[in-house]
């Protein structure tokens, strides 16, 4: 390894990541303050995680903010991407763009209009607030971030292998098992966990649609925050700091193997192509 | 896309997994009666052993659900959708929602307890014969101090804020009735003055406050009284208790002139769903032994005479807020202005926030 020399990029780099990491580690370390303030660090204790063990409301929301996030970004996957395939085939170029403005239009309106307008449908159609109201609008609002994460790679895929695909005989649906689908796979994971973190930290729509008892972390903390944070509260979000590094760990492990692999199988690629080419 | 698959089914499993955590949790948390109750209120505004002690008691489960503001709580209850049994929002809102038949008139045969209460806070011009709400908590608006900053005695009345001693030294809260009513109040004139010449009156005292003002701020109050940050502040009474808790040097004072009297009260909204349980909640709250618990863990203060008698006695002869009668007599509880004298209050206070200081 290269040993880092100091340069004004670096120090820039540096200075940068100490500014969005500063809060986080200050909020970790006061999540351990005895005093149960912000005010001076007294001494070290675990108890506000023991409390927070047995604030079974917290856990419950935390439980689920999850399920809520796991499951709206899974539909909205699956929804944005075929509506990403669908937009990527459809024929005239006009109607091509005007769909995706469409879909623009979703992505950069104020989240607190989306909320207000849910709320309006829900109340209008007589619709329970609760779970499934929060769990719809949440997928509502992932579907334009999972056709946008989508379509690049659409548009970087080999039109040729689907015509070639055709002419060996598939049908439509091989055609997107076997030549679109796979293609795509990085999009559609990239979306999938686009979506699932704008799930986890949205405030403003899910606010509107809550009640009955179901909250999300973001608006139970946000509530709970008006009275003065709990360090409690700063010890959930340690925790899910902590989960939120391992996740993206584990993210780079699985993409590092995966390189690894398809390393392996170009060089074999390769090798064939040179023996094809060459009679 | 296998592999696509294979991850849909481990989400689909691992939400499955959460759905039966949070179904376990909820049953380790109460009884497994199916009997709930809905209740609505302000955040970190009960004893949680209450709740529990409730749920024992009874066997209903509550659901419990907070707001931040009485506006926010509002519109929850008025645009429906949701099924809060019991909500307890503020004198004023309390008004405004009998007005507009968002709450259910209360049937005084299946409340026990009532007698508990201190007839000066029953049948209030908010409302008469307590058709619609029970009190919960009540309190005042006054000044906190830092004895580290601000000799003691030195503040015993509004008029004592303009002092010019106190050049930016003072945080107000943000609110249009509260602060133009520090101003009609230092005038000798009511809280619910409808009268142009006395609100002209007030707004050109409160003019000269202006350079003492250091921020105009909302709950942050609490935060920066306890870091000291400002030697005086303009806050509610529940506030203050709170942040004397966590700062010894501070101290509430209740202004000699007078000041506003307010309450937070229980109702029943018109989402009701399981009214029956929520009167049982209403005599659970009245009980003197409960109120006085919930007072001891809030610090506000108990409207319910039998359960002041349960506190101890360096709470209750507290006259900052547990003010002596003739102290009483100086109060006045909001009453509901009205559009047009609502309008010009905000008007004044907007004028007085962006009054220039040079």
């Amino acid at each position: 390894m290269k040993k880092l020399k100091f340069s004004w990029s670096n120090a820039y780099l540096f200075l940068i990541f100490a500014l969005l990491y500063t809060p986080i580690i200050y909020l970790i370390y006061y999540s351990f303050n005895q005093a149960g303030t912000m005010n001076e660090f007294t001494g070290f204790t675990t108890e506000h995680y023991g409390s927070l063990a047995d604030d079974t409301r917290l856990i419950r929301i935390a439980l689920d903010t999850f399920r809520v996030a796991l499951l709206s970004s899974l539909i909205a996957t699956i929804i944005g991407t075929l509506g990403a395939i669908g937009i990527f085939f459809v024929s005239q170029r006009k109607t091509q763009v005007a769909l995706l403005g469409l879909n623009n239009v979703l992505l950069v309106s104020p989240d607190v209009i989306i909320g207000a307008s849910f709320l309006l449908l829900f109340t209008m159609a007589g619709f329970r607030l609760g779970f499934y109201s929060v769990l719809f609008s949440h997928i509502a609002f992932s579907i334009p971030i999972v056709v946008l994460m989508v379509l690049p790679k659409l548009q970087e895929m080999n039109l040729n292998m689907i015509t070639a695909a055709k002419d060996l005989g598939a049908n439509n649906w091989q055609v997107l098992k076997s030549v679109i689908i796979p293609s795509i796979t990085p999009g559609v994971l990239a979306g999938y966990f686009m979506a699932f973190t704008y799930s986890i930290d949205d405030f403003a729509v899910t606010f509107f649609v809550t009640g009955n008892g179901f909250a999300t972390l973001s608006v139970e903390i946000y509530s709970r925050a008006r009275q003065g944070i709990s360090l409690e509260i700063y010890a959930l979000s340690t925790i899910l700091f902590i989960l939120a590094l391992g996740l993206v760990s584990g993210y780079y492990f699985v993409q590092k193997q995966q390189r690894n692999r398809k390393r392996k199988l170009t060089d074999i690629d390769s090798a064939n192509h040179q023996k094809a080419v060459s009679p | 896309m296998k592999r696509l698959v294979q991850l849909t089914v481990i989400i689909l499993g691992v939400t499955g997994l959460l759905y039966i955590g949070s179904l376990y949790v909820d049953r380790s948390e109460g009884t497994a009666s199916s009997d709930t109750l809905n209740i609505f209120n302000w955040g970190d505004y009960i004893d949680p052993a209450l709740l529990e002690q409730f749920e024992e008691e009874t066997g209903y489960r509550v659901v419990y659900e907070t707001f931040d503001s009485n506006e926010a709580m509002y519109t929850k209850v008025q645009q429906g959708g949701t099924a809060y049994d019991l909500a307890i929002p503020s004198e004023y809102m309390i008004d405004r929602m009998i007005q507009e038949e968002l709450v259910l008139p209360l049937d005084h045969s299946k409340i026990e307890g009532l007698e508990h209460i201190d007839p000066a806070f029953l049948d209030l011009a908010f409302d008469p014969d307590n058709q619609y709400s029970i009190p919960y908590f009540w309190g005042t608006l006054g000044i906190i101090y830092n004895d580290k900053m601000i000799n003691e005695d030195e503040i015993q009345s509004w008029s004592d804020l303009w002092n010019s001693e106190y050049n930016e030294d003072i945080m107000l809260i943000d609110g249009a009735r509260e602060i133009i009513g520090i101003g009609l109040e230092t005038k000798g004139y009511s809280l619910n003055s409808k009268n142009d010449e006395e609100l002209a009156d007030a707004f050109e005292l409160l003019k000269g406050l202006a350079p003492n003002v250091k921020a105009l701020v909302a709950d942050e109050i609490k935060m920066y009284m306890i870091q000291e940050e400002a030697p005086i502040a303009v806050t509610f009474s529940g506030e203050a208790a709170d942040m004397m808790w966590e700062n010894a040097s501070l101290h509430y004072i209740l202004p000699e002139e007078g000041s506003n009297l307010w309450f937070d009260n229980m109702v029943i909204p018109k989402t009701a769903q399981n009214t029956e349980a929520a009167y049982a909640f209403i005599n659970f709250m009245l009980k003197p032994e409960i109120a006085a618990q919930n007072a001891d863990y809030i610090g506000y203060s108990t409207p319910n005479q039998d359960a002041m008698a349960l506190l101890p006695e360096e709470t209750i002869s507290d006259v900052q807020f547990y003010p002596t009668d003739e102290m009483m007599e100086n109060l006045e509880v909001y009453e509901n202005l009205g559009y047009e004298y609502l309008g010009k209050y905000n008007d004044l206070f907007l004028e007085f926030k962006m009054l220039r200081r040079d």
